[in-house]
């Protein structure tokens, strides 16, 4: 019904506007733009866990040793090199000649505050990680010792994690709190400005150890919290790169010639926890019929669009000790049905705990629903608020539930000891699974010095835990970042590490 | 004097409104199940961490003592420190406010200018097609979400005509113009059916009016009636209705924020809806109503100032 003339009336007045605002859109060089779906917090690494803090302060702090690329191994960071004793109690640790990025040189006594400040420290999120180090002394500047309470193996991978990030004592102490705002470190970026809500901008640390590194001159790491407009952002190009894509977009981005998806190797794993303390999920053989009437390849085909694989453990896919041949229960609803009648098993609704809202939870779901009906269970979909949902699992009040998992270290024990150990605490995930066998190989695994030895243990773990269906795994999936076809190495580590020091910008 | 004497009673009043919306609040955020703690530290966290943690911010303490603490404080001038944030709350507020002032003007000056050219055509042309299409869209208009008007808006000019910014804040006021041309627009096409479809009401009434008819039987050429007369007197209603509306237009920039990722109070608010954190809820929902408050107030002044026949 518009006539010719205000159309053209209105498109001459819309270009007219944005002639007016010639804003400098142009590209810096050498800055690689992130749009992100998350806002940071705190730079301070022993206060969060949370991931969009720790992806972005990963560029501001080194710490003594690191996960490589794979994260299957450690390498050299600030310590170039380092000795154990025979009996695994103490560690020597050589630091190389490095400088925080206020021109201060990284001592010794640095590296024992940082790892005493993440142990000690009141609110330290993850100080029992840290509490096999008995004591950390420097005997010079460039020295560290750390005397262990008895042996612990995934002491190394601890300190390769972000809560062992290396800080500088007079900083730290003449900041306070306030540290967290005004982080200094030693690794390949410095803050340059933090505009809450908006974006990070980080600059290259002249000062850096590693001699050609960083490429980039900087980053900017841009809060846009909706999925459609951080990929419209990414296709107008006027960012390099985003994270988060939506599965449902992966395809639709790969066509687009200007743009490449990253789906990069990672540690998560989704799966359903169940509540042994309710009966009859207190039965094992209860549970073994609810994994065989789980169709966990339709479930990875419909959830990530066939980006994920099925999950055959509750170790993440190709981790350290990860069994591949781990056995994994066949889909078989008939034989499902026949177990549960024989343990007599009538009229059972189970309540399932999901995140409202939450696009994957709504299609396991139904999907679960669907499938758990063909053996005459029936599933009443729960759906709550995230944070209610969390509620719901820490304190019991459900029967199944969706959640997933991401490393923080590469090492198994931390997994090990959380989902399957029985811990007092944290009640094997809130799952209340107990198996004693299970949590006394837990324990000798801890301490085990013998890789192959301690690999076996571990494979004997996941065999167990899956025997007794401790959850029932589902899903392993990659990380999905996407960015303009000109950007080189913007890859994140299985442990989620985006590894931007090494990431550039061509032509 | 006495119509002046409500600018000296109105800001007494605000005392029993900002308690009762403080109270609602607060007992509103901590209705929502969720515990800001846990979501701060995760799963993996000990119990002694998180007993730690809620102490420091006085979590551990019952709900009634919470709530007096907070008003002590509040009477304090001392808003607290952001569980997520871990920095002070002014701060964190006055750091997201701009972006959110900066778009309410933009969008309601979008509005204002979208409402009169639209009405004005509408009353002019009255019962003919101009007037036919701003009726449609005055109607429809009223129903569009601004979650999906956004994002078909960014299509259209940024993805197809690359006019605009997909979303963002600039850095010039300049910049800020351009940045935020799309979110003002959205909230512009949301609000701008309300005001016009008034507008053009008040306009067709005024036009009958019967001073009108005498001001044209003296002669007076139609452009002077209209502009003098008909278009200032309509024009009282409507500057009424928008300031009632500003409530909606709050709650229409907390949508949008999201949707275009401009970094104001209305994106904290949500991100700290969802991070239970109890206290920016609080307190920026204060700010919120006290702008509400405020604006009517302004509103309230400004009708007295134009049509001295109002009593207040």
């Amino acid at each position: 019904m518009i006539s010719a003339k205000p159309r053209h009336l209105l498109s001459a007045f819309l270009v007219a506007a944005a002639l007016l605002f010639t804003a400098a859109q142009a590209s810096a060089g050498g800055v690689l733009k992130i749009a992100r779906e998350q806002d940071s917090t705190t730079f301070d690494p022993i206060y969060t866990i949370l991931a969009p803090d720790i992806w972005v302060f990963n560029q501001f702090y080194s710490t003594l040793v690191r996960a490589n690329a794979t994260a299957t191994d450690i390498e050299p960071d600030l310590a170039e090199k380092w000795e154990i004793s025979a009996d695994g109690t103490v560690y020597t640790f050589h630091l190389r000649e490095a400088k925080f990025s206020d021109g201060t040189p990284v001592l010794a006594s640095d590296v024992v505050f940082s790892l005493l400040r993440a142990r000690d420290d009141e609110k330290s999120v993850l100080r029992s990680m840290f509490s096999p180090i008995d004591k950390a002394e420097a005997p010079d500047d460039r020295t560290v010792v750390l005397k262990l309470k008895g042996p612990s193996a995934p002491l190394m991978s601890t300190l390769a994690m972000f809560a062992a990030s290396v800080l500088p004592e007079h900083a730290v102490k003449a900041e306070g709190e306030g540290f967290g705002e005004k982080p200094v470190g030693s690794g390949a970026f410095v803050l340059k400005e933090w505009k809450r809500g908006d974006r990070i901008i980080l600059a290259r640390n002249p000062l850096y150890w590693e001699k050609g590194l960083p490429k980039l001159d900087g980053i900017e790491w841009i809060y846009v919290p909706n999925d459609n407009t951080r990929m419209l952002k990414l296709k107008a190009g006027e960012v390099d790169a985003a994270t988060f894509v939506p599965w449902n977009q992966i395809k639709e981005l790969q066509a687009d010639k200007n743009i490449q998806v990253q789906l990069d190797k990672s540690t998560r794993m989704d799966h359903i926890l169940v509540n042994h303390a309710h009966k009859p999920l207190d039965n094992k053989l209860v549970r073994q019929a609810l994994n065989m009437a789980i169709d966990q390849k339709a479930i990875v085909d419909v959830v990530t669009s066939g980006y994920g694989t099925v999950a055959n453990s509750f170790f993440p896919l190709d981790g350290m000790d990860y069994n591949p041949d781990n056995p994994n229960y066949p889909y078989d609803p008939a034989k499902a049905k026949k177990i549960l009648d024989e343990q007599g098993v009538k009229d059972l609704t189970l309540n399932f705990a999901l995140v409202a809202g939450d696009t994957a939870h709504d299609q396991i779901g139904v999907l679960v629903k669907d499938q758990l009906a063909k053996v005459g269970v029936a599933v009443n979909l729960v759906k709550m608020e995230g944070g209610q949902q969390w509620d719901a699992l820490v304190n019991g009040d459900y029967d199944i539930g969706v959640m997933w998992w991401v490393n923080d270290v590469f090492d198994p024990d931390e997994k090990a000891q959380f989902c399957v150990s029985g811990d007092p605490e944290n009640r094997s995930y809130y799952t209340n699974y107990k198996n004693p066998v299970v949590t006394d190989l837990v324990n000798k695994a801890a301490v085990e010095q013998d890789p192959a030895k301690r690999k076996q243990m571990y494979f004997d773990i996941q065999r167990l835990a899956k025997d007794d269906v401790h959850w029932i795994d589902l899903y392993y999936s990659p990380f999905r970042n996407a960015s303009r076809a000109n950007v080189t190495g913007f890859v994140q580590n299985p442990l989620g590490r985006y590894m931007l020091e090494t990431a550039d910008i061509t032509n | 004097m006495g119509r002046y004497r409500f600018i000296l009673w109105r800001p007494l009043q605000l005392v029993p409104v900002l308690l009762g919306v403080s109270l609602i609040s607060f007992l509103l955020v901590h209705a929502i199940p969720g515990d800001p703690v846990r979501i701060l530290l995760g799963t993996r966290a000990t119990a002694a961490v998180i007993e730690a943690t809620r102490a420091q911010y006085g979590l551990d303490q019952p709900l009634a003592l919470q709530y007096l603490y907070f008003l002590k404080n509040l009477a304090a001038g001392e808003f607290g420190k952001s569980i997520i944030f871990k920095i002070g709350i002014p701060k964190l507020v006055v750091s997201r406010i701009v972006p959110t002032l900066f778009l309410l003007g933009y969008a309601i000056f979008m509005s204002v200018v979208i409402a009169i050219g639209f009405a004005v055509l509408a009353a002019v042309y009255r019962g003919r097609w101009p007037d036919q299409v701003v009726r449609v869209y005055s109607t429809a208009g009223l129903g569009l979400p601004a979650f999906w008007l956004g994002i078909v808006l960014i299509i259209l000019f940024s993805i197809e005509l690359g006019l605009f910014p997909v979303s963002g804040y600039g850095e010039t006021p300049l910049d800020h113009l351009h940045h935020l041309f799309l979110p003002a627009l959205t909230i512009a096409l949301a609000l701008s059916p309300v005001l016009i479809r008034n507008l053009r009401a008040s306009l067709l009434a005024e036009m009958e009016a019967d001073y009108v008819k005498a001001a044209r039987s003296r002669g007076l050429s139609e452009a002077k009636i209209f502009r003098r007369h008909i278009f200032r007197n309509s024009l009282i209603p409507t500057i009424t209705l928008l300031g009632v509306n500003v409530g909606w237009l709050i709650g229409g920039t907390v949508v949008v924020e999201q949707v275009f990722s401009v970094p104001g109070l209305g994106s904290l608010m949500v991100s700290s809806i969802f991070a239970r954190d109890y206290l920016v809820v609080q307190v920026v929902t204060l700010a919120f109503a006290l702008a509400v408050i405020l604006t009517n107030f302004i509103v309230d002044i400004v009708t007295v100032a134009l049509d001295p026949r109002v009593k207040l």
